[in-house]
């Protein structure tokens, strides 16, 4: 697997991301890959760190942590950006064709790494379902809160 | 999938002109989780509002009173003609695109109409066609754009995506304020009986009660009792919380969150102490038992009659003058509208502290201080005994709640009083706290469960920066001074920032303040065991 120069993975990063961003409508995309300040962009800057370290690691140690907080950061995002979960994950099986085109790897070395990319988008698949069940929980405790002093009284009376 | 990659730099530049052509096109999709259901004919019948009936966003038929156009129409240009502002607004926009970035919406979506440009483009297409001769004769050459029921939809769905924060505004260079185009198209809306139940039950409640939940004067006495009872066990200290009291020199105001949710109750705990510990001559009213004003989110017409309950109470408990609570948007009706809705109130006296003599000229005409300034002044006339110790179990970061912050400038007393009463504090990036922070994203009556999803949207540009601090200092309480605030942030937090819970100032003050008689404190006001290392809670 050796042989990927920095520049190279740079390269499939920054087309990455590109497919990454045309998930987004037209008129957004620019700013998403442009705005560069975190806190001005954060969902494009969380794309922007985030798809390098991926592809660090899908040339490298593929370590369950490294790989964990970078899906976990992306899919927390995009389970509450009106995507389905096929179109929240879709994206990262794009980098198969940007592999295809962007390395000279043989046939076995590309059909390792391809095996790599349908690991991330499984796990990314089941980060995906947890958020969504995450955001029913933290509604059912907001709404637990609200209320949470009453019900204290009205319990300690009853 | 889209199979083809574009680089980067082949991306499409932005145009913030409106999409050429008709806009009809594409009709909003009500999606689960990114709108609050529609206001109960109950509701609107007790506020007397027009067109009550049950119905939802997701309905086909929205059961819109025949000539719901020609209403839309007349209420606009009674509006242009009544609010110079808004005409303005509609005429002025040169499109420079400053605000478009702005949005906390837009950030956590990337939806185009989410761009304070756009979203406002939506109503003034319909403003150059009715209004503008270019628009009447070119049309949507001119950028104009027939009202039709499924832009009256548009409508509804993306300015219940505005939290009226203005943010926005700070950047135009023009001064355009989208938070009062929104204001303006919500009242338009109202006018056909399109309207949010998560704004307008909360009104009738507070129209029959005086509050938010419906809580009678009774059930009021009971939450403030058990409070004091409460705070009892927690200092050893049994302070006076007197309601309806005729006679005293301050009527105190607070919004209905701080006596039944979590985690504002710990800032009334923390107001208490205070008012005992100072001897201050106050009372609650259990009409007046609402700061929070849902008007603002539905018309100044209910903004006007929801305000008048605190004169109306000042007036007949006699008291000298009126000091609020944490609370968000109160101090943007009190400082922006109050005077001209309800005022003058010279019945009241121009506020002075009784404890330091301060007078409080910048409310000479509202007769309306904020507990913030209040206590900045107490702590800066060394009148209170503190000990930040007992706040070292957090490393405290301060969210600057939007009205407060940009409607009413109040930016420095707040951290003024956490400097002195916790010794860990940290403030978060610059450019989005004070005048430029950003919203929870849950403000102007979006707060619904039912809205989960986009206000997840909205909060993340705060919630990113919060992240930010507690990687950075170990920070683990943001605090703020807004009932809205305290209701949604930890929502977001525990989405975005997990491990990061939210608090008052006034619940810090609390902590800190050392009260006479007291018992040795092993606890905060949350019963959370003191000198427990922020490490320690944060595991
Ligand atoms: S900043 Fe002001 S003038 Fe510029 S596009 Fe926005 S509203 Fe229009
Ligand atoms: S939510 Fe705030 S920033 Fe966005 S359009 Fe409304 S007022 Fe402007």
């Amino acid at each position: 697997m050796a042989g990927i120069s920095p520049a190279r993975k740079h390269a499939m990063a920054e087309r990455w991301l590109a497919l990454a961003v045309q998930t987004y409508p037209v008129p957004s995309r620019r700013f998403l890959v442009d705005q560069r300040d975190p806190f001005r962009n954060p969902a494009g800057q969380a794309l922007r760190k985030r798809i390098p370290e991926l592809v660090e690691e899908l040339f490298g140690e593929m370590d369950a942590g490294k790989v964990g907080a970078a899906l976990e950061d992306l899919m927390r995002l995009r389970a509450v950006q009106r995507f389905s979960a096929r179109e929240a994950v879709g994206f990262l099986f794009g980098l198969k064709t940007i592999l295809r085109e962007e390395s000279a790897a043989d046939w076995e070395t590309l059909a390792r790494w391809e095996e790599r990319v349908d690991e991330l988008a499984l796990a990314a698949f089941d980060l995906f379902m947890r958020f969504r069940e995450q955001i029913y929980q933290i509604q059912a405790d907001e709404a637990r809160r609200r209320v949470a002093q009453l019900e204290r009284m009205y319990s300690r009376e009853g | 999938m889209p199979e083809t990659a574009t680089r980067p730099e082949e991306l499409v530049r932005i145009s913030y002109d409106p999409p050429p052509g008709d806009w009809r096109g594409s009709p909003v999709e009500f999606r689960k989780g990114t709108f609050c259901h529609a206001a109960g004919a109950k509701s609107v019948r007790y506020l007397e509002l027009p067109n009550p009936r049950d119905w939802q966003p997701t309905d086909q038929d929205w059961k819109l009173p025949p000539n719901w156009k020609e209403i839309i129409l007349a209420g606009m240009k009674e509006r242009l003609e009544r609010f110079r502002s808004f005409r303005l607004f509609m005429d002025i926009c040169v499109r420079c695109g400053a605000c478009a970035d702005k949005c906390h919406f837009y950030l956590g979506s990337a939806d185009p109409k989410n761009m304070p440009v756009l979203r406002a483009e939506l109503i003034r297409s319909v403003y150059r066609r009715y209004f503008t001769t270019a628009g009447k004769v070119f049309r949507s050459l001119a950028g104009a754009r027939d009202l039709t029921e499924d832009v009256l939809k548009e409508w509804f769905y993306y300015f219940y995506q505005c939290t009226e924060c203005r943010r926005c505004s700070v950047f135009c260079p023009f001064g355009i304020d989208t938070a009062e185009i929104t204001m303006m198209v919500r009242e338009l809306l109202n006018l056909v009986g399109v309207n949010t139940n998560w704004v307008l039950e909360p009104a009738a409640n507070c129209y029959r009660t005086g509050n938010h939940l419906g809580i009678q004067p009774h059930g009021f006495k009971d939450s403030i009792d058990f409070a004091v009872d409460d705070l009892e066990d927690l200092t050893g200290v049994r302070v006076e919380a007197p309601i309806n009291r005729k006679g005293a020199e301050i009527l105190f105001v607070v919004p209905s969150a701080d006596y039944f949710a979590t985690p504002h109750y710990y800032t009334l705990l923390g107001y208490l102490a205070l008012f005992h510990e100072i001897g201050l001559d106050y009372t609650f009213s259990a009409y007046a038992s609402e700061g929070g004003n849902f008007g603002l989110f539905s018309s100044h017409e209910m903004m006007k009659r929801l305000n008048a309950k605190i004169y109306a109470e000042a007036k007949r408990l006699g008291v000298k003058w009126v000091l609020g609570g944490e609370c968000g948007h109160m101090w943007r009706v009190i400082h922006q509208y109050m005077d001209t809705l309800n005022g003058p109130a010279d019945f009241l006296e121009e506020p002075v502290s009784p404890v330091t003599g301060t007078r409080f000229e910048n409310a000479r005409s509202t007769k309306m201080v904020h507990i913030c300034e209040f206590t900045a002044d107490l702590i800066h006339a060394h009148k209170l005994k503190l000990d930040s110790r007992r706040n070292d179990h957090w490393t405290v970061t301060y969210h600057d709640s939007c009205n407060p912050a940009r409607a009413m400038g109040l930016l420095e007393e707040p951290r003024y009083i956490l400097r002195r009463v916790a010794n860990r504090f940290h403030e978060m990036p610059e450019n989005t706290i004070r005048e430029q922070t950003f919203c929870c994203g849950s403000g102007a009556g979006l707060g619904s469960d039912e809205n989960i999803e986009m206000r997840l949207r909205g909060g993340l540009p705060r919630a990113n920066a919060v992240k930010y601090v507690r990687d950075k200092y170990g920070v683990n309480l943001l605090t703020c001074i807004c009932a809205i605030d305290k209701a949604t942030l930890p929502t977001a937090l525990a989405y975005w920032a997990p491990g990061v819970e939210v608090g008052g100032v006034h619940e810090l003050v609390g902590n800190a303040l050392v009260m006479k008689g007291e018992k040795e404190r092993t606890t905060d006001l949350r019963g959370q065991p003191l000198g427990q290392g922020a490490e320690a809670i944060h595991a």
